[in-house]
């Protein structure tokens, strides 16, 4: 019989020792998706820790009012935490998009984790109260409850979060928790009450997490949050996209609805092949359009040129033109371009203004979206093409950011032959931009001309006119035999070839 | 959708919708119901009129602005007649064509598509160009229709078996015998298309009148379509709830009731050829067909007299009286026509024409079905798998016909807000009983029927939709029973009364579909071009 109890009481204080290492991971899961997610590690950190202890505490005060057997209160517990605790970071990573409520999702979940954490010791010291002396009784649980402790904060950031990622990790620990109640539950099993019940819950809980967990890379896929691995520094819904910038060490990096636009390393790269073709071979370019590029780079560009005396820039989203005229980070970005006098900024819908506007101009950069879904595919139709031509004068020059040859060579050669059937003579060219990869552009204009590069401006980082001259050169991957359709609103060609490539590739 | 909307709004569904189903007894969603004006039509019905308190003399009296009063009209005046006047009971022209709009869009209350017409319909097509539908002819003579007015992919959808479909052809989750008698199906339907009956005409053709007489095809017009399939070995419960779709969405009539020539129509009938488009392909626009009616009546706005009441149309020695009671100010008035067209449907014709033994046999011959559609303002809705938001989205295995989103035709990318309207033709009973049960149904009755259809598809609607407005058309179209449309009696009373009164509706050419319209119309007024001022 005493070893009985001997053992049980090893048992018991094993489990001090699990729990106390699932309770600090918990806590350490939500601080690190916190910072994450939110940005601001040392505030975050600071009041997940503090918010989980308070909550810890209010667990040990309402310890008192369990009474009956303990032990069941005990595997209870048990098997809440592991399920809540152990869901916290899969769910935390659902609701994120939901950012208005994320922060009181966040400190529910830790007040949860926290209260249910902090009747654990308490409780279990009552269970054990008559079975061990007072003194070795607290100086065995706390023993182990800081051990755990040390253990969890050490594979932690060493083994855990670089292994198992963070869902996983909450999920493993919410098994190991469930796993201890489990285990209680079969041992104990005669001094508690209906224990089949409480087994087949265990066991129940017990599979939905192991089901989450071999399936959390399908619940990380649904959770575009993971694709930024860096700190998120702003982030905004606004009624048409999702508007997220993120930042490390190197680079700022633009996502519009998880699709990365730019990052700063080498969005020149980018900037200047989009621009730079087309407005150095327009003879003393006055009036530029800029269709999209509410970032405003592509303006800094056009500011480059001295004869510019007006630029008017069509974005759809108000969000994204207020951010880049405001955020500082993003003002030394685009030089401020977007505060410049000479440039007007129309908040519409391009199709809708294009259809409204009067004006020619000398250049039109078209600066949209990749044609991933059919709103955007519209953009990219026949029908819009024609409007286009209607802005442009007859010795202007168009230029339209096209995806990638590499990749997608259905769809940008798509966008080449659809811009021709509406009458347009193209010149598609392509340069590399490490974030992107391979990328395509395509020269339109509506006379048929040779197209002569006078001078770049001075000071830039990519283009040159010798490297000019190798844009133009298409090696065979990034052609293709295919016929193709002609992207028209009835039939959103391009959005079809776009997602069938570019799925493929992102297999 | 993207994946992360969904996520946000599956997720803000979920929560959103509990916190307000546990706080809030139940979410009131807005707005009324509009109807053809039962109460001034049955004015008609009801009430004693007095002698008329003006006098009028026109040479040509259209009751009714609906398409075939809309195309006689312009007819007419293109052809230098301008003592005209147009006639309409509701305050809004365009009979089932009409549209609606508010600060998303227009949107249709009715009619809101017509297929790529055939190609032998030269006035029609003549129309469709001044309108700028069709941009140009090729070389070929094949017309290029303006894109704007293509329905934009994606098109069609059909929810089935747990996930949204492309097209309305059930395909998903369809076993391999169902796929291969619907193909079957199909390709007999092709043949249908091509035939040609022994007197060279197309079997199935637009106008119906243009078509074959051949007894071969004439007999399909004896049973119902339902019969037909049976008759033809095709049992796939896939495939005939398809057919049974098809003939409710087209003619307001279940297949069982149909006629077989009728349902064969649908899918034979169509055989127009473009540079730029296909026969299956259809027109559309934001507000439906009211565009198409805004064009028909572009020179006409002076003509047209609205909520106006014809009570009488009597023919007097060389000329027809015409009384109607102006709803606006109250007064019965009189027009002396030398001509005039009934432009339409005949169970209204017959009262005013006053003529007890045709009352009679419209009565027992002529069933019109009743159809309610619901106008919807929504903020974006949940989706479930598969095909995004299409043009037309329709549940398999539901009552309604699902719905069709005005904003779908507009340019822009992106509306936050939707007008989707929904149809229901009302067939589960008789056209009578149907039609007394809608007029006693209350707004909060509608709203609950089609809230919880398309919850199935959009969990989050009750908490997305902002307003549900009612239409009802108590006699939306004729239904083309067997015998209606190869029988005698529609041609008789298509017949002209004493070379001065002629009639124009799609009910006497027994399908309502716009073509249909349009030459009845045209018809019509060739008629009195050739009577007037003799």
């Amino acid at each position: 019989m005493q070893t009985k109890e001997n053992k049980a009481q090893w048992i018991l204080l094993l489990a001090v020792f699990v729990i106390a290492t699932c309770g600090l991971i918990y806590e350490l899961v939500a601080g690190t998706l916190a910072s994450y997610l939110l940005g601001d590690s040392v505030t975050q950190f600071s009041t997940i820790i503090g918010a989980y202890l308070f909550s810890m505490g209010i667990g040990s005060f309402l310890s008192k009012y369990l009474g009956g057997n303990l032990l069941q209160w005990f595997v209870r517990i048990e098997l809440m935490v592991g399920f809540i605790g152990g869901f916290s970071s899969p769910l935390l990573f659902i609701v994120f998009p939901l950012a208005n409520s994320f922060q009181i999702i966040l400190y529910t979940l830790v007040g949860i984790t926290g209260v249910l954490v902090g009747l654990e010791i308490p409780l279990l010291m009552r269970i054990l109260e008559h079975k061990v002396e007072f003194k070795e009784l607290v100086s065995r649980v706390f023993t182990f409850d800081y051990i755990g402790a040390l253990l969890a904060s050490l594979i932690f950031p060493l083994l855990l979060v670089p292994q198992l990622g963070l869902i996983r990790t909450s999920l493993f620990f919410g098994i190991l928790n469930i796993g201890v109640g489990w285990y209680l539950l079969h041992y104990f099993s005669a001094e508690l009450k209906r224990a089949a019940l409480l087994k087949l819950t265990a066991v129940f809980l017990l599979l939905i997490e192991l089901v989450a967990f071999v399936f959390s890379e399908k619940i990380l896929k649904y959770s575009e949050t993971m694709a930024f691995n860096d700190q998120i520094i702003y982030a905004v819904s606004s009624p048409y996209q999702r508007i997220v910038l993120t930042r490390n060490k190197r680079e700022l990096r633009l996502f519009l609805n998880g699709n990365l636009q730019f990052s700063s390393a080498d969005e020149y790269r980018y900037h200047e092949a989009l621009v730079h073709p087309a407005l150095s071979s327009v003879t003393k370019p006055s009036n530029v359009l800029v269709l999209g590029g509410g970032d405003g780079l592509a303006v800094r560009e056009i500011l480059k040129y001295q004869t510019v005396k007006n630029i008017t820039l069509v974005d759809l989203d108000p969000e994204m033109t207020k951010l880049f005229k405001s955020q500082s980070v993003l003002l030394k970005l685009n030089k401020e371009s977007l505060l410049n006098k000479k440039v007007k900024i129309i908040n519409q819908d391009a199709f809708i203004w294009l259809r409204e506007n009067q004006q020619k101009f000398d250049a039109i950069i078209i600066d949209f979206p990749d044609p991933s879904s059919f709103s955007v595919g519209k953009l990219y139709s026949t029908l819009f093409y024609q409007l286009v031509r209607t802005a442009i004068k007859t010795e202007g020059i168009i230029v339209i950011q096209s995806t990638s040859p590499y990749v997608a060579p259905k769809s940008f050669w798509c966008i080449d032959q659809t811009l021709k059937s509406v009458g347009f003579f193209t010149r598609p060219y392509h340069n590399y931009v490490p974030s992107f990869g391979e990328w395509g552009y395509i020269i339109a204009t509506p006379a048929e001309k040779e197209i002569s590069f006078h001078s770049l401006p001075s000071g830039l980082k990519f283009l040159d006119s010798a490297t000019l001259e190798q844009l133009f050169i298409f090696p065979e991957d990034m052609r293709t035999k295919a016929e193709l359709q002609l992207n028209k609103l009835n039939n959103q060609a391009l959005v079809h070839y776009f997602e069938e490539e570019w799925s493929k590739y992102l297999e | 959708m993207n994946r992360r909307d969904f996520i946000q709004y599956s997720v803000a569904a979920t929560g959103i919708s509990t916190i307000v189903a546990s706080c809030k007894p139940e979410n009131k969603i807005k707005g009324s119901i509009l109807g053809a004006s039962f109460s001034v039509g049955h004015l008609l019905r009801d009430k004693q009129f007095s002698s008329p308190s003006s006098v009028e003399v026109k040479q040509v009296a259209i009751i009714g602005s609906g398409v075939s009063g809309l195309t006689a009209a312009r007819q007419l005046r293109q052809q230098g007649i301008e003592g005209m006047v147009v006639l309409e009971l509701e305050k809004r022209i365009g009979g089932n064509a009409t549209n609606g709009e508010n600060l998303i869009s227009a949107y249709p209350l009715g009619a809101h598509y017509v297929p790529i017409p055939n190609n032998d319909l030269k006035e029609y097509l003549n129309f469709l160009k001044s309108a700028n539908v069709i941009t140009a002819f090729t070389k070929e003579g094949l017309p290029i229709y303006n894109e704007s007015f293509l329905c934009f992919d994606p098109e069609e959808r059909l929810y089935i078996n747990g996930k949204w479909q492309e097209g309305l052809i059930p395909q998903y989750g369809v076993p391999v015998n169902d796929l291969q008698e619907i193909e079957r199906f199909l390709q007999q339907m092709q043949e249908f298309r091509l035939a040609k009956g022994r007197d060279g005409k197309d079997a199935f053709s637009i106008p119906t009148n243009h078509s074959s007489e051949d007894p071969d095809f004439i007999k399909l017009d004896a049973l119902t379509m339902k019969e037909w399939m049976v008759h033809k070995g095709f049992t796939s419960e896939y495939l005939h709830w398809y057919v049974n779709y098809c003939t409710r969405d087209d003619f307001g009539t279940p297949y069982h009731i149909c006629s077989a020539w009728a349902g064969i129509h649908y899918f034979a009938g169509r055989k127009g050829k473009a540079a730029n488009a296909d026969y299956s392909d259809v027109l559309t626009w934001p507000e439906g067909n009211g565009f198409l009616i805004r064009e028909l009546s572009k020179d006409l706005h002076d003509y047209i007299r609205t909520e106006t009441l014809v009570t009488k149309v009597v023919k007097e020695s060389d000329h027809v009286i015409v009384q109607y009671y102006d709803v606006k100010s109250k007064v019965l008035r009189e027009i002396k026509a030398e001509q005039c067209i009934l432009a339409i449907p005949q169970f209204v014709a017959v009262r005013l024409l006053k003529d007890n033994s045709r009352i009679e046999t419209v009565k027992a011959n002529f069933q019109y079905a009743p159809w309610m559609v619901a106008n919807i303002v929504t903020d974006e809705v949940e989706e479930r798998s598969g095909q995004p938001l299409s043009w037309d989205n329709v549940i398999y295995g539901s009552e309604s016909l699902g719905y069709v989103d005005a904003t779908h035709q507009l340019l822009q990318q992106h509306t936050v807000k939707k007008n989707l309207t929904y149809y229901l033709p009302l067939t589960k009973m008789n056209p009578v009983d149907e039609r007394n049960q809608a007029q006693n149904k209350k707004h909060e009755e509608w709203v609950k029927q089609i809230i919880s259809e398309l919850k199935l598809v959009h969990p989050n609607i009750e908490s997305a939709v902002k307003e549900i407005n009612i239409t009802l058309w108590g006699h939306a179209m004729v239904q083309p029973v067997p015998g209606m449309i190869h029988g005698n009696l529609r041609k008789e009373l298509a017949r002209s009364i004493g070379n001065s009164i002629h009639f124009a509706h799609t009910d006497i050419s027994g399908i309502s579909i716009f073509e249909e319209a349009f030459y009845q119309g045209l018809e019509a007024a060739k008629k009195v071009i050739q009577y007037v001022g003799q």
